[in-house]
């Protein structure tokens, strides 16, 4: 749910990144904050991660980000991870309110395959008990951990993972490298930019 | 409902509120915040607090909390608190989209807190109404190049 603010003239979007367990959800954010280009490096946020002990994502990450300006309105994007432990699905079910744009970063290799579709199935779910659908969400699909070996070829990841009505963007990346994750987020803020534009 | 177009006005009064709010309740910051985590106005001393993650930090905490009682069927949850050694934090519901966080010294307590808030949190929220009946008008965009819109961030 955006935020149009005509007296700061703002508009403030939420994009979160969903994905299976160690897909490279964090990874994506972490790369974004280190290696985004801004007007100054002292206006760059800061990157605020909720993590377990052992690095793994309680909560959520989060980075605010801004953007250009659009005919007059500065767009400022805050950019979330879900945990991807399934016992913390309650936890995802919270950030993904009154999201606006989603990435789904699937794990490339082979043996998460049913992972990815389960996570998949379980963001729908998590959606729909918010009342909101992935027909009305942007979102964009990510097949990370390209550069890994037992990888599924795209064409199989895109048969079982984008194989709907509305065929959406996807991306190869190896987000280690920061291979395909500004592609991607680009692609995510076009669409929702997009979104407005048509509106 | 969708949180509302906000305009001068509405920022104005929100901003008045939280003002008398600072003043008469000597909180060192109010804030309302969207319970997505935007922030959408502060007053106070912010100066070494980094206020958009301590507004998003604040709105899922509330949101996880509210989670958590609603799992033990209690559905009367209208605010939380966080008692600090120096500092505490007040959060307050104010409608279905919105909050009001209190930082504020422990030398004052969550009781004073919450007195001077509750007219805080009805005039606010009887803003947000008002701000919702008069509709929402499309953001105009239209005259933009699509092709500004091709590459937002860009890698160093």
């Amino acid at each position: 749910m955006a935020i149009i603010n005509r007296a700061t003239k703002e508009l403030q979007l939420k994009i979160v990144y969903y994905g299976p367990a160690k897909s490279g959800k964090t990874t994506n954010l972490e790369q974004v904050h280190a290696n985004v280009q801004v007007p100054e490096e002292t206006t760059k946020s800061k990157m605020t991660s909720l993590a377990t002990s052992s690095d793994r994502t309680l909560f959520f990450d989060f980075f605010p980000l801004e953007a250009t300006t659009i005919k007059g309105f500065k767009s400022k994007f805050s950019l979330f991870t879900v945990p991807g432990q399934v016992i913390y699905n309650a936890t995802r079910q919270i950030v993904l309110r009154g999201v606006d744009g989603i990435v789904f970063v699937a794990d490339s290799q082979y043996d998460k395959m049913p992972e990815n579709i389960e996570t998949f199935q379980h963001m729908q779910d998590n959606l729909k008990s918010l009342n909101l659908s992935l027909e009305d969400i942007p979102y964009v699909i990510q097949y990370n951990k390209r550069d890994l070996p037992d990888v599924a070829p795209v064409e199989y990841l895109e048969y079982v993972l984008n194989n709907r009505e509305v065929h959406v963007p996807f991306f190869e990346a190896g987000a280690n490298k920061c291979e395909g994750v500004f592609e991607t987020l680009n692609m995510i803020t076009k669409l929702l930019i997009h979104k407005y534009l048509n509106k | 409902m969708a949180f509302p177009q906000l305009i001068e006005e509405d920022m104005q009064f929100i901003d008045k509120v939280l003002g008398d709010l600072v003043r008469k309740s000597e909180a060192v910051l109010s804030m309302v915040v969207e319970k997505a985590g935007y922030l959408i106005q502060q007053h106070g001393n912010a100066d070494a607090l980094d206020t958009t993650t301590l507004a998003t930090l604040g709105s899922n905490a509330y949101n996880a909390t509210h989670f958590m009682a609603q799992l033990v069927n209690e559905h009367n949850f209208t605010s939380m608190y966080q008692q600090g050694e120096t500092f505490s934090t007040l959060i307050l519901n104010i409608d279905e989209n919105c909050i009001l966080v209190l930082i504020f010294s422990t030398d004052h307590t969550v009781g004073s807190m919450k007195y001077y808030a509750a007219p805080a949190v009805k005039s606010i929220s009887g803003q947000l109404s008002r701000a919702s009946e008069r509709g929402e008008t499309a953001l105009d965009l239209c005259d933009m190049n699509p092709d500004d819109v091709q590459a937002l961030f860009r890698r160093a």
